[in-house]
């Protein structure tokens, strides 16, 4: 199994393959080759748009197509005005030392906040002035207050989230690079899900598929309720490399999962990411005294006790890791458990029934009865049909239940017929 | 079910807990009974002592005079505050001036629920008297346990298990072997529930019951499952161990108690050495505890499953 992130490994390599927004990035080819009769009158590029559409690969692939010199920063390298001083010297040099072009990318400008980056803009918007090499900028709005000014001197190109359609078809194409055998309506459904970021699309469909041949509907449906990939990831990865308290609980606030959904992601990848066997007992020790205490919410309807439960599932996995040796990129994955619980709400529902129908009898309650009753029942009406029907016409069940407890269609109709 | 077509109708017709018994026999008599809790592992007989209690006092009538709520279904403080108060304040008619609440696993109602019954009790003592089943007695508060006269159930002796269950057997025309019974006492240990619904579904596959009979019929990961998952986890493999765990929960539908049951026994068979079994009963200990006070199954013993492949690797370095 591979380690790399597929949206790593399969990114486009030139501006052909960037998916959609083809007329922007035609707009973008014009602006760059203007460069050639001399710096054009906006010396700046300002790519916007929502986040994993692909602006700043966009800007790799046209690096790579004019056989230019990529020099890239992005928010943390430019916290300050004085940061940001230090790259004028590269934006005002139009010649790389080897000779050749050189384009400038900031990219992220979002990530220029509040008092610590002052000046930041202001900077960055006199070095666009007077740069005498291309400069491209990324941002997810243009249209922040911030940018009024920058955005003068900007040819402005705004990127669109791609159609359904274009994402499928770029899942399609991983899928078989990867030799995964891929359902279209599955593809469909996680480029439907991921809203036009195929980022996420693609992360999902690695973690959906990775080591599969084959990825059916079914492996991907039972996603519907769940939340945007991107964001549970970073959340898991603050969570259990955390290196304070405080670090790992602040990343529940992030999430978009409810606590019990957050405790499930938890509990599927912490044996991946403690490879050490004392951090991972501590770090299981942990996730289940969280369990304890979600126990003793539900026995004392005490929702306060909601705080430890958070503190274990967090920082009690976080402060378990501190042998374990990080092992390259191991992708999260989906909650295994849920996936089977949730294949399986319709057989308990059934299951329930029939357990309502042994309470009326036999005195024992609903939950008990599918525990204590049903494996001996379905073993019953596996096995012989007389005893079923007796039993089925005592216990007043239905063809459905009776479908159930037998397991196979077919071989329930020799009971309904005793029964008739 | 034989469960049901076999359960004693009358307290005369209980065959085990004689003491339990004598003493409620006194209560029919006398026409009287305290508020009770009949506290006990599964399958030894609380409900069934409960009804036949109640059919002793009213007699073919008894129904009228008796509700049966099962707290596991319906634990919340609304039913305590409507279902029970209505049926607990409105006077019985007929010689016996109260009638009987049967609360069933009432080890499983919240403590708020709890809290607002030991009003109801306290109230109407003169029409209604509880009856409470829980398997664990320390669940109940501490308020209503004062207020009732405790039972203590015990699991079924081997001379009275295996004399039911022949007697169902004989009656049902059924081949019974002794190894067979012998396996349904180890499988269910004296819960005659269990035991009556194991030879039910042995007796559905039409030969006669013998210890493979029984072991291939029960839903219990039979031991080798669950040596399996040990030696996975001693071995270092922790996800495969899980996954095992997991089959045997989700799919086969095997209890969690069961699992840590043969988790215990297994440790002490196994050849891990001295000191280092009884650390792990501990461990296993604390596991079982954390269950009871209902936790997840699956975590917990994953967590314990961790544990294990924590002990295996100490035992590697000290080889």
């Amino acid at each position: 199994m591979s380690n790399t992130a597929w949206a790593v490994k399969h990114k486009p390599s030139s501006l052909g393959e960037v998916v959609g927004n083809k007329e922007t990035i035609q707009k973008f080819i014009e602006w760059i080759k203007s460069w050639d009769v001399g710096p054009p009158k906006k010396r700046a590029a300002f790519l916007y748009g929502s986040t994993g559409i692909g602006k700043t690969i966009t800007v790799e692939a046209l690096a790579q197509d004019f056989k230019m010199e990529l020099v890239e920063k992005n928010a943390s390298d430019y916290r300050t005005e004085e940061a940001i001083n230090r790259f004028v010297g590269l934006a005002s040099q139009f010649s790389s030392l080897s000779g050749g072009k050189r384009i400038v990318l900031l990219d992220e400008l979002d990530g220029l906040t509040g008092t610590a980056d002052k000046g930041g803009v202001k900077a960055i918007t006199d070095i666009v002035k007077d740069a005498r090499c291309p400069i491209a900028l990324t941002a997810n709005s243009a249209y922040d207050p911030r940018f009024s000014n920058l955005r003068n001197y900007c040819l402005l190109l705004e990127f669109k989230k791609p159609g359904i359609g274009e994402v499928t078809k770029c899942l399609r194409g991983i899928s078989e690079d990867e030799g995964i055998q891929a359902d279209e309506t599955a593809l469909k459904f996680i480029a439907q899900r991921s809203e036009g970021d195929i980022r996420s699309a693609v992360n999902d469909l690695q973690a959906l598929a990775q080591g599969k041949k084959r990825l059916s509907y079914e492996d991907v449906s039972w996603l519907g309720y769940r939340d945007r990939q991107e964001s549970i990831f970073n959340v898991l990865k603050m969570i259990i490399y955390a290196k304070t308290c405080v670090g790992a609980k602040k990343a529940v606030d992030m999430a978009d999962v409810d606590i019990d959904m957050l405790f499930e992601w938890i509990y599927e990848n912490v044996p991946d990411h403690l490879n050490d066997p004392y951090d991972l007992a501590n770090g299981m020790d942990a996730l289940s005294i969280a369990d304890v205490y979600r126990a003793r919410i539900r026995a004392t309807r005490d929702w306060s006790f909601m705080r430890y439960v958070i503190d274990y599932m967090t920082a009690g996995v976080a402060m378990a890791r501190c042998k374990s040796k990080a092992s390259g990129w191991i992708p999260f994955r989906f909650p295994s458990r849920i996936q089977m619980l949730s294949r399986s709400r319709f057989e308990r529902a059934t299951q329930l029934s029939i357990g309502q129908k042994v309470k009326r009898k036999c005195h024992i309650s609903a939950r008990r009865a599918t525990r204590e009753f049903l494996p001996y029942l379905r073993i019953i009406f596996k096995n012989n049909p007389e005893m079923a029907a007796g039993l089925a016409k005592w216990l007043d069940l239905n063809i459905e239940m009776i479908g159930y407890l037998v397991g196979d269609e077919g071989k329930s109709e020799a009971i309904i017929k005793l029964l008739a | 079910m034989w469960v049901e077509k076999y359960r004693p109708r009358t307290l005369v017709d209980i065959v085990d807990q004689k003491e339990i018994v004598e003493r409620l026999k006194s209560f029919a008599r006398s026409r009287n009974v305290p508020h009770c809790i009949f506290a006990g592992p599964p399958g030894t007989g609380k409900t069934t002592a409960a009804l036949c209690l109640s059919r002793d006092l009213y007699g073919s009538e008894y129904r009228e005079h008796t509700m049966e709520l099962n707290a596991s279904d319906e634990r919340g403080i609304d039913v305590v505050r409507e279902t029970v108060k209505t049926f607990a304040r409105i006077k019985s008619i007929g010689e016996i001036p109260f009638k009987i609440m049967i609360l069933d696993e009432a080890d499983n109602m919240t403590s708020d629920a709890q809290q607002a019954l030991r009003r109801t009790m306290e109230r109407f003592t003169g029409t209604c008297r509880f009856v409470m089943c829980a398997n664990y007695s320390g669940k109940i508060i501490e308020p209503i346990q004062s207020r009732c006269a405790p039972f203590r159930f015990i699991h079924l002796p081997r001379e009275e298990h295996d004399h039911c269950l022949s007697q169902i057997a004989q009656k049902e025309n059924i081949k019974l072997v002794n190894e067979g019974l012998d396996a349904i006492f180890e499988v269910c240990s004296g819960d005659l529930r269990r035991a009556i619904n194991t030879l039910q579904a042995a007796a559905s596959l039409n030969k006669p019951i013998d210890a493979k009979v029984v072991y291939s019929i029960t839903g219990r990961a039979s031991p080798s499952d669950v040596q399996k998952m040990i030696k996975t986890a001693m071995e270092g493999n922790f996800m495969d161990s899980r996954k095992q765990l997991r089959d045997m929960i989700q799919k086969y539908g095997v209890a969690g108690s069961d699992i840590i049951r043969q988790i215990h026994a297994e440790i002490f068979k196994s050849g891990i050495p001295e000191p280092w079994k009884i650390k792990l009963a501990d461990v296993v200990g604390e596991t079982d505890y954390r269950l009871v006070e209902g936790a997840d199954e699956e975590v917990q013993l994953s967590a314990l499953l961790a544990k294990l492949v924590e002990a295996g690797c100490d035992l590697k370095k000290a080889a």
